[in-house]
């Protein structure tokens, strides 16, 4: 990558992109497998990641946190949700609705990511105009 | 993590409550069958789910704590036979499959259950389908980077 800090923000909402297209693939299984007795619902986090990423950084500003912050690790982290573990009897504990809810959350948060990956592009082209 | 598999879920699940479905209106449509090819009565038929690929080994498992998600999808692991509810006497000792005693057998379906079932499944596909949308129209707003 050319030696630039254009791209810092667009790089860590790429992975922030990335984990949402992950955590919709998580939720999408989760649906598929509502009857599915003993299956335990599945997650993904990265807000939990980037907070972590961002927080135990040395540097003041938001830019030299966002520059200086390890891309590599900033990734989506799958996990089990034991959590409702006797919502129902067959050992389930996914909620359909609590699941949908999640869907379309996940969705819009998606399109605001790339809207925004979009924004940062457009200013990099009216700087160069 | 290939691009379409979230795809590939969504159409697990839809196949899965399909087959359901599929199975409840047998079941619905057999509800009064005396007599099946072996010369038994129909007996009610069940389908049972079960995650696809599910993390076994204990390698597997810590490969998954860091590496990125990896789930995929639902799969039917058998349609069996359901021979614990008891099946229905009826006394009508002129139907032609009644026993020595006059007593009809018929199969253990009950409408009610089969009909709430079938809800449940239809629900289910809905859920499954709209997963399906959330999926297509973010890939759709993925595509217009850069645009």
């Amino acid at each position: 990558m050319i030696q630039t800090n254009a791209f810092d923000y667009i790089n860590v909402l790429d992975r922030a992109a990335d984990a949402a297209w992950q955590r919709n693939e998580a939720i999408s299984n989760n649906i598929a497998n509502v009857d599915t007795p003993g299956y335990k619902r599945q997650d993904v986090a990265f807000e939990s990641v980037l907070q972590q990423a961002l927080g135990n950084n040395r540097y003041e500003s938001m830019d030299d946190k966002v520059a200086n912050v390890n891309l590599g690790r900033l990734r989506g982290r799958a996990y089990v949700d034991y959590a409702n573990y006797s919502y129902r009897l067959d050992g389930n504990n996914v909620d359909i609705e609590n699941e949908n809810v999640m869907l379309a959350e996940n969705q819009l948060k998606y399109q605001g990511l790339i809207s925004s990956i979009n924004q940062e592009f457009t200013n990099l082209q009216t700087v160069m105009k | 993590m290939s691009m379409f598999s979230a795809f590939d879920v969504t159409a697990s699940g839809l196949t899965a409550q399909r087959l359901r479905m599929d199975v409840i209106s047998e079941n619905v449509a057999n509800a009064n069958t005396t007599r099946t090819e072996d010369g038994t009565p129909y007996r009610r038929k069940i389908v049972t789910f079960q995650q696809k690929n599910p993390q076994q080994t204990f390698s597997q498992v810590l490969h998954n704590v860091s590496s990125s998600y990896s789930g995929s999808g639902v799969k039917v692991s058998q349609i069996f036979e359901d021979t614990t509810t008891e099946m229905n006497m009826v006394y009508d000792p002129s139907h032609p499959d009644a026993d020595e005693n006059g007593y009809v057998t018929y199969p253990n379906v009950n409408i009610v259950q089969e009909m709430t079932d079938l809800i449940d499944a239809s629900r289910s596909y809905e859920a499954n389908s709209t997963a399906f949308g959330a999926s297509k129209s973010m890939a759709l707003k993925g595509l217009e980077i850069g645009q």
